[in-house]
């Protein structure tokens, strides 16, 4: 079991230096990064502005090492009432704590042209749930899922803590994020599956800014859509040793008339990281072999 | 009620849950998710490997008629924390399985999303549920 009791907070990164667990960490770190250091060095020594000034860096990192999964529930079918009975933020198919489930989707403030889209997505969740013609396009194309969606997966994640940059390894999809600590946004960023990423530590809180997304991913599993405009902010939170929050604003003007917010929970993982890659060969046999039938009529 | 003429072996409505959405790459549209069924025969493959596992079985029907059945599981790695592996079974084993079957009629089910595994039992010793 993990102990992190007495947050880091407080210490200053001098002082931790000579605690017995920092070695520790950067054992775990280098060990993390031996694995993925040729691809991630060559990316972000080829993309990183100058540096800022070192007033506009904390002087404190909190530790949100470990492996983050679902929260473990109750077991049984996830249904709405057992879902309203649930701590905030356990199981979620929506961002809209008012309508985790999705079976509300139509009153998140969309304007019209998100209602266009979410009028035409044919989802697999939510009050509009489908097997025919899904265009999901985590599901038809193995699209990558977009950093709001993806935590409504119930796979694990992980960070690894550099001076320079912050790692997200997501096990669905095996997806990463590059979180730059030390520079802002560039100007006009390129749109891109999971944006351009900055962070900084505020407190016990690890607060990352996203902007410079693509317009192909939906925010969550019933077809919400979002603009290239797309802002999204994480905080990520160690709220125990056990417990990570995870507090998320989404802002976006041409999408939705006013700003989102929706929070989620994750628990600390003793399972190692499994392998679960998006593959479209074994997505068109699986779509063949199961989902195939169930939406063709039978005959007598 | 076509399936009670088709599967033999067993049919027993042994559930009654309004179930929502299940938590996979996919949701349960397909499925009649307000009952589930037993389907009893033989196991003829077990495809450990993503998105979902699958269970290929054969069973006989009223008829004498064999009817080969599909019951989908979770992903394997939620499939192997509740303690399954890709050795939890193998061609010719036994199977009694609860799954909750195809809304059409067609023989697939599903029996396993990673929040909600329902009974599996192997030449007469059950595998975990949750």
């Amino acid at each position: 079991m993990r102990d992190c009791k007495g947050s880091q907070e407080d210490i200053p990164v001098s002082t931790r230096k000579a605690e017995n667990r920092i070695p520790l960490i950067r054992i775990v770190i280098a060990v993390h990064l031996a694995l993925i250091c040729p691809v991630l060095r060559a990316q972000t020594t080829a993309t990183m502005p100058p540096k800022m000034e070192k007033a506009s860096v904390t002087t404190s990192i909190p530790d949100l090492s470990g492996l983050w999964g679902p929260m473990s529930i109750t077991p049984g079918p996830i249904t709405p009432q057992a879902v309203r009975s649930m701590p905030e933020g356990e199981v979620a198919l929506t961002w809209d704590p008012s309508d985790p489930m999705g079976m509300r989707p139509e009153q998140a403030p969309m304007t019209p042209w998100a209602r266009e889209r979410f009028n035409s997505a044919r989802p697999p969740f939510g009050i509009h749930e489908t097997f025919e013609n899904v265009n999901d396009p985590v599901q038809k194309y193995c699209d990558p899922p977009g950093v709001t969606r993806i935590y409504d997966y119930p796979w694990q994640f992980t960070f690894i803590q550099t001076p320079d940059n912050v790692y997200i390894l997501y096990e669905f999809t095996r997806t990463w994020r590059t979180v730059a600590m030390n520079r802002e946004h560039p100007k006009d960023p390129d749109s891109t599956w999971l944006g351009d990423s900055i962070g900084r530590y505020e407190g016990d809180t690890l607060v990352v800014d996203t902007v410079g997304f693509n317009d192909k991913t939906w925010l969550d599993h019933v077809g919400h859509p979002h603009s290239d405009g797309l802002h999204v902010i994480e905080r990520f939170r160690r709220v125990n040793p056990n417990v990570l929050e995870l507090a998320l604003t989404v802002d976006d003007p041409k999408a939705y008339t006013k700003s989102m917010t929706g929070k989620k929970h994750f628990m600390l993982s003793t399972s190692p990281m499994g392998e679960t890659i998006c593959s479209a060969s074994e997505m068109e046999s699986f779509e063949k072999e199961i989902m195939d039938p169930t939406t063709k009529p039978r005959s007598k | 009620m076509n399936r009670k003429l088709l599967v033999s072996v067993s049919l027993v409505v042994c559930l009654v849950f309004a179930a929502g959405p299940a938590v996979a790459h996919h949701g349960t549209a397909g499925y009649d998710m307000d009952k589930a069924i037993t389907v009893s025969g033989v196991v003829t493959g077990f495809d450990w490997s993503n998105p979902h596992c699958v269970i290929h079985l054969d069973v006989k029907t009223d008829s004498g008629e064999v009817q080969h059945w599909l019951l989908e599981l979770a992903s394997p790695i939620h499939m192997n924390r509740i303690g399954w592996t890709k050795n939890s079974m193998k061609p010719g084993d036994r199977i009694v399985a609860d799954t909750y079957p195809a809304k059409n009629g067609a023989p697939v089910g599903t029996t396993g999303v990673q929040y909600n595994v329902l009974k599996v039992v192997i030449n007469g010793t059950p595998l975990p549920t949750r």
